[in-house]
């Protein structure tokens, strides 16, 4: 799986880089608008993150350009600017998802790796890890074949872990993923605690194993134990 | 009023003022020279009389064909050696009617004993004469008055048409848009000017208003870009297996430091925003219903912490604003009622045609319910809170006339948006 990185801060690009690197992902960067504009042509990514403000153009133009030559790869923009304007602009002229800076890295993880699945496999596959197995279009989970009933939210946490596994996961990141960015209180994250805690409980019941590791002070991974 | 109207109505108003002194003036001096042309004559007649009685030293009224021309008539006693004018009215001899006369009374000798001679003169033409003249008078200043009345409304009108085409397109003009200002050009230098000046001003504007607007932008760029470094450089510190206890504190204090800052950047920004008004879409939008969508967000969040929810709505508040800050109204309303809230308490949305009230259980306020939605009043010293919340909702307030008020009716926090 190939991913392009447009972004000009090499710092972020490079934690981006490492970051998905580690999922087993192919990153290319280009750090100018040029440079991305030369990748496009030449190459062909699976899925292509586009930072909007760069220093010798606009983001908005290399996905007009990607939509004309590879209409198949996924486009996810990372943008400081959180305008309604921008978001809809960036959807109505063909990207996937809109991430607004800061943003976590196990997030834009698990957005990208949707993507790919939605492209690669139109949605309709199963995802296995361990003798975990989700049935995507059906929200159905099956540990050890056994069909667990989960809540909603449950079913979110699960699948944002299958997402990154073996990673540690912060509280925030978490709770972010769950309810949004506008939930910033003490008590999302003592909701993530007792989401996390009747998840542990269902996959225990079912005969699973405890995936799920705590870290002190940060959060959580999951993990074979 | 109008300036056309007021100018019309001045106009109006002056120039009767000045046509009826004029017609007053116009008709005393008529009066006066007339008079002054009888008299005159009246004293020739004077002079033929006397001259008549220094030769003849005898009057016979006989001698005179038109009665009451001159009248003689002894006198006894004093002799009054005035000559006086005066008016009189003299019976008709043909009609039942009396005729106005001019009279010069003087006293005389005749025959050495003494008289009183009263010389007239009838004034009927010259009566007749006054009055065509005023009428005709009257009816040329009429007319006067009335057509360059009309003459000065079409000329004004045409005259400060440009002015108003200008005016108007002035009253459509938007800043926030990339449309330049156009005012109408004309003949009048000074129209032409005031056009000028005008689409300076206009372009100024439209010019500051794109750099704020840039600015802004840039700086959320700018300050976002290096927090998303910090947050992600932790997340990549996280993943090492041997953290320390310690470590793990200071990376988790530096992480919550920065999502605070980038919070705290972003709402600070969102209230410069609101301020620069640079949220131009606009939409009917109803807040009611907005406020019971924006609770399914936080139906989790009432659940874990046993929040009691009743909704009382009672008719759609509708309100033309932009839908993203009519968003972020309701939330931020919604969010406060939660934070404040204590575990099993109770949270209410009221809401009506003109108004939407959240209220919710929680401790009684420690500061000044006056300064509740002041930048960073914070309730608790808790850090997630940032004291911004109810300032943003504040200001989304402002700039949509709508009016905010905070009520405490123990233990409920109310705070109340309603139409002004």
């Amino acid at each position: 799986m190939k991913i392009l990185i447009v972004e000009d801060e090499k710092g972020l690009a490079e934690s981006i880089t490492e970051y998905l690197s580690r999922e087993g992902f192919v990153c290319e960067v280009a750090n100018t608008f040029w440079q991305a504009d030369e990748k496009i042509s030449l190459y062909q990514y699976d899925c292509t993150i586009v930072d909007l403000t760069l220093p010798d153009g606009n983001g908005f133009d290399i996905i007009q350009t990607l939509k004309k030559i590879a209409a198949a790869t996924g486009i996810i923009i990372i943008s400081a600017r959180n305008t309604l304007e921008d978001k809809l602009k960036g959807l109505e002229i063909g990207s996937d998802d809109y991430m607004t800076k800061p943003f976590h890295l196990s997030e834009l993880n698990a957005r990208v790796k949707s993507l790919i699945r939605r492209r690669n496999f139109g949605g309709n596959n199963d995802m296995t890890w361990k003798d975990i197995r989700v049935n995507l279009p059906a929200r159905k989970v099956f540990i050890r074949d056994i069909e667990t009933a989960l809540s909603r939210k449950e079913y979110d946490l699960l699948l944002y872990f299958l997402s990154n596994i073996d990673v540690a996961l912060t509280k925030e990141s978490i709770a972010e993923h769950l309810w949004g960015d506008n939930m910033d209180s003490a008590d999302s994250l003592d909701m993530v605690y007792s989401h996390i805690k009747n998840l542990r409980r269902k996959i225990v019941e079912k005969g699973g194993k405890d995936y799920i590791q705590s870290i002190y002070g940060i959060g959580y991974k999951f993990t074979a134990p | 009023m109008k300036l056309l109207e007021k100018a019309s109505r001045i106009y109006l108003l002056a120039s009767l003022l000045i046509y009826l002194a004029v017609g007053i003036a116009f008709f005393w001096i008529i009066k006066f020279m007339i008079y002054d042309e009888v008299e005159s004559r009246l004293m020739v007649e004077k002079q033929d009389f006397e001259t008549y009685i220094r030769t003849n030293d005898t009057w016979s009224n006989n001698s005179y064909f038109v009665e009451n021309k001159i009248e003689v008539v002894p006198v006894f006693g004093k002799v009054d050696n005035r000559v006086t004018f005066t008016d009189t009215l003299i019976r008709n001899r043909y009609e039942e009617s009396a005729d106005p006369f001019r009279q010069l009374t003087f006293h005389t000798l005749i025959g050495g004993s003494p008289y009183r001679v009263a010389i007239r003169k009838s004034m009927i033409e010259s009566y007749k004469l006054i009055e065509a003249i005023s009428v005709a008078m009257v009816a040329f200043l009429g007319l006067l008055l009335v057509s360059t009345f009309l003459f000065h409304r079409v000329l004004s009108g045409k005259l400060w048409k440009p002015f108003y085409d200008s005016l108007s397109r002035i009253k459509e003009f938007d800043w926030t848009k990339n449309k330049p200002l156009e005012t109408v050009r004309s003949e009048i230098t000074e129209f032409n000017e005031l056009g000028d000046v005008m689409e300076k001003m206009a372009s100024k504007m439209q010019h500051d208003y794109r750099s704020l607007r840039e600015f802004t932008e840039n700086a959320s760029h700018e300050i976002q870009t290096p927090l998303a470094l910090i947050n992600a450089r932790v997340e990549q510190f996280i993943q090492s297996k041997d953290l320390g206890e310690t470590h793990t504190y200071w990376i988790e204090e530096i992480y919550h430091a920065a999502r605070r800052m980038s919070r705290l950047n972003q709402g600070l920004l969102l209230l410069a925003k609101i301020e620069n008004q640079q949220f131009t879409e606009q939409e009917e939008i109803d807040l009611s219903e907005l406020a019971l969508n924006k609770l399914k967000d936080f139906e989790d969040i009432l659940q874990h912490k046993e929040i009691i929810l009743s909704v009382q709505s009672t008719a759609s508040f509708r309100k033309v604003m932009s839908p993203a800050l009519a968003e972020i109204l309701l939330t931020n309303l919604i969010n406060n009622a939660v934070r404040h809230n204590y575990t099993g308490g109770e949270l209410r949305l009221e809401s009506g045609n003109d108004y939407v009230q959240v209220s919710n259980t929680g401790n009684p306020l420690k500061s000044d319910p006056e300064r509740l939605f002041e930048r960073f009043k914070k309730e608790s010293a808790g850090a997630e809170s940032l004291g911004l919340g109810l300032a943003i909702v504040k200001q989304i307030c402002d700039s949509y006339d709508l009016q905010i008020s905070y009520h405490y009716d123990e233990p409920m926090h109310l705070i109340r948006i309603a139409a002004k």
